[in-house]
């Protein structure tokens, strides 16, 4: 589904404050599949993340998703097919907008209807049942300014907005790091559920080095912008946190005293 | 205040409710500050001084409505493409526009339009008494009211309400953000251009300078509005900007009938703003002082 071939990208390049984001990283990704990335800061994860959704062009390499080339495309016309959230609650959702209406945006613009178009009372009910799916109670709360609403349940909402629609792929940039640790793991179950109900492509970027052993179907370790270790699924299923840093250690032949290194 | 002041309050009050309609969209709604509207103002009364002039009121109207649609394109392109900064960007067009209206003028400071066909003195013989300029401006008014709820409903409308809320939420959700502020820019200035024509066509004459001050009036009645009115959605926000905008006028006239020198009047009008915009933060300040001398006892 996603094909990512050598693709670099160099920060403040021809100064001394060069920085290669990402060294001619490759990736696959199949069709269904949940990919969960871990790494330190620093490592290329959201880099990886913004060539591509778009906001940032890479310096050289070529990005696919199922089928077509991406490389060059601008990043809301790839916004149609790839559905994103980031770390900031307050970053997915119209605050001063009502839930209903941010909702609609998100379902109208997927599902290209046309610019002048009114929401029918269908696209409402559309809406409404995808809301009471999240089991917050918020089909209720159409008429309130998300402004109002807790990180938790804006979260739950952009993850709704993102996948009204089957997206051809998900990115989840560290999406439930600013929440409390109980709204966290409701949006984190939400996640899995929604992912794989509807057998979305994904990758997840997460700090949590447990859920991304336990979420998805194979986990990758970035480095320097590139990939560290990539496991697969038989290869990860009895591997704890200790383990992994034991096999990365190995792997770049670094020391780290803990995983705090890591988070 | 006399009956003749008062419905020629009430007239200016609604003829300058367009002005802040437009100003409504781009501070309001996209949340920048649009200082073309000082330009496209003017823009829009030259385009229809000059046909009414030659006997077209109505051509008059509906070309100065696009050449205001216009500027609004320049100073959203400056924005979004050429990257300026929005407050720079409104002050180059309404610069530029300067020399643009004097050119639609023929390098006429003013254009006096006595006796000249208008749309006012049109539904004069066609309606007749002492209210037919407000009948004809509430017309209007409820057109452009009409037209712009319906609006920002659309999906189009919806995405130029969301551009001003969150441009990131927009791009993640495939909105072209540069391609809502060209819009919303165009709508905006489209409306203050009618505003202008309209203005021209009920004074019978069209000045180069009528349009400075024009920004800080238009938020000194959305702000007025604000406040008699909470701005739940558009629709209330817009209706809010209506009465916003006659009181002001009617203030403005309570002023004239004391011995207050007129010259003050655009000074009043910046203080009115200024209060009204700090207003929140000190209340928070005298809020928090007064939590401090408490502390302290």
């Amino acid at each position: 589904m996603l094909k990512i071939n050598s693709v670099s990208k160099t920060f403040n390049k021809n100064t001394p404050d060069q920085h290669k984001g990402l060294d001619n990283l490759s990736l696959n990704v199949s069709e269904g599949e949940f990919v969960t990335i871990i790494g330190g800061n620093g490592a290329g994860k959201s880099t990886l993340f913004n060539v591509v959704s778009g906001s940032m062009l890479c310096d050289s390499g070529m990005i696919e998703l199922g089928g077509e080339d991406i490389t060059y495309e601008p990043e809301h016309s790839r916004a149609f097919f790839i559905g994103r959230i980031f770390q900031d609650p307050m970053k997915g959702t119209a605050p001063n907008m009502t839930v209903g209406e941010n909702l609609i945006i998100a379902y109208m613009r997927s599902t290209k209807k046309s610019i002048m178009k009114y929401p029918s009372k269908k696209d409402k009910m559309f809406i409404r049942e995808h809301l009471a799916e999240l089991g917050l109670g918020l089909e209720d709360r159409m008429n309130t300014k998300i402004g109002l609403l807790s990180g938790g349940q804006r979260q739950a909402i952009t993850l709704t907005m993102a996948t009204l629609v089957k997206p051809k792929l998900l990115l989840l940039d560290e999406h439930t790091a600013a929440l409390d640790p109980l709204s966290a793991k409701n949006v984190l179950d939400l996640t899995n559920k929604i992912v794989l109900d509807n057998n979305i492509t994904t990758l997840m970027i997460t700090h949590n080095i447990s859920s991304a052993l336990a979420l998805g179907s194979r986990t990758i370790m970035m480095d320097s912008g590139d990939i560290a270790i990539d496991l697969n699924t038989d290869e990860r299923k009895n591997m704890s946190v200790q383990d992994l840093l034991i096999k990365f250690n190995r792997v770049k032949n670094k020391e780290f005293d803990d995983d705090n290194a890591l988070l | 205040m006399s009956l003749v002041s008062l419905i020629g309050a009430i007239e200016l009050g609604l003829v300058y409710s367009l002005l802040a309609f437009g100003s409504f969209i781009s501070f309001r709604i996209l949340n920048i500050a649009d200082l073309t509207v000082d330009g496209s103002f003017v823009l829009g009364a030259a385009v229809s001084a000059v046909f009414v002039y030659n006997g077209m009121p109505h051509t008059g109207i509906i070309l100065a409505i696009l050449s205001g649609a216009l500027a609004g394109i320049v100073t959203a392109l400056l924005q979004t493409k050429l990257g300026i900064q929005p407050i720079l960007s409104g002050i180059l067009t309404m610069t530029g526009l300067y020399s643009v209206n004097l050119m639609v003028m023929s390098g006429k400071a003013n254009i006096p339009l006595l006796n000249k066909t208008n749309i006012f003195s049109l539904s004069e013989t066609l309606i007749g008494g002492k209210f037919y300029k407000v009948v004809i401006l509430l017309i209007i008014i409820s057109l452009v009211f009409a037209i712009l709820s319906w609006f920002f409903r659309t999906q189009l409308g919806l995405s130029v309400r969301a551009t001003g809320d969150n441009e990131d939420m927009c791009r993640a959700s495939s909105i072209d953000t540069d391609a809502i502020k060209i819009v919303g820019f165009a709508i905006s200035n489209a409306i203050v251009a009618l505003s202008g024509a309209l203005v021209s066509q009920m004074q019978q004459s069209a000045d180069i300078n009528m349009g400075s001050g024009m920004v800080v009036i238009s938020f000194a009645s959305i702000i007025i509005g604000s406040v008699l009115i909470k701005n739940k959605n558009i629709t209330l926000g817009l209706l809010s900007v209506i009465l916003g905008s006659v009181i002001y006028r009617l203030i403005i006239a309570l002023i004239l009938t004391t011995n207050f020198p007129p010259s003050y009047l655009k000074l009043i009008s910046a203080l009115v703003v200024i209060i009204a915009l700090s207003f929140p933060n000190i209340k928070r300040k005298m809020e928090i002082s007064k939590m401090r001398k408490g502390y302290k006892l």
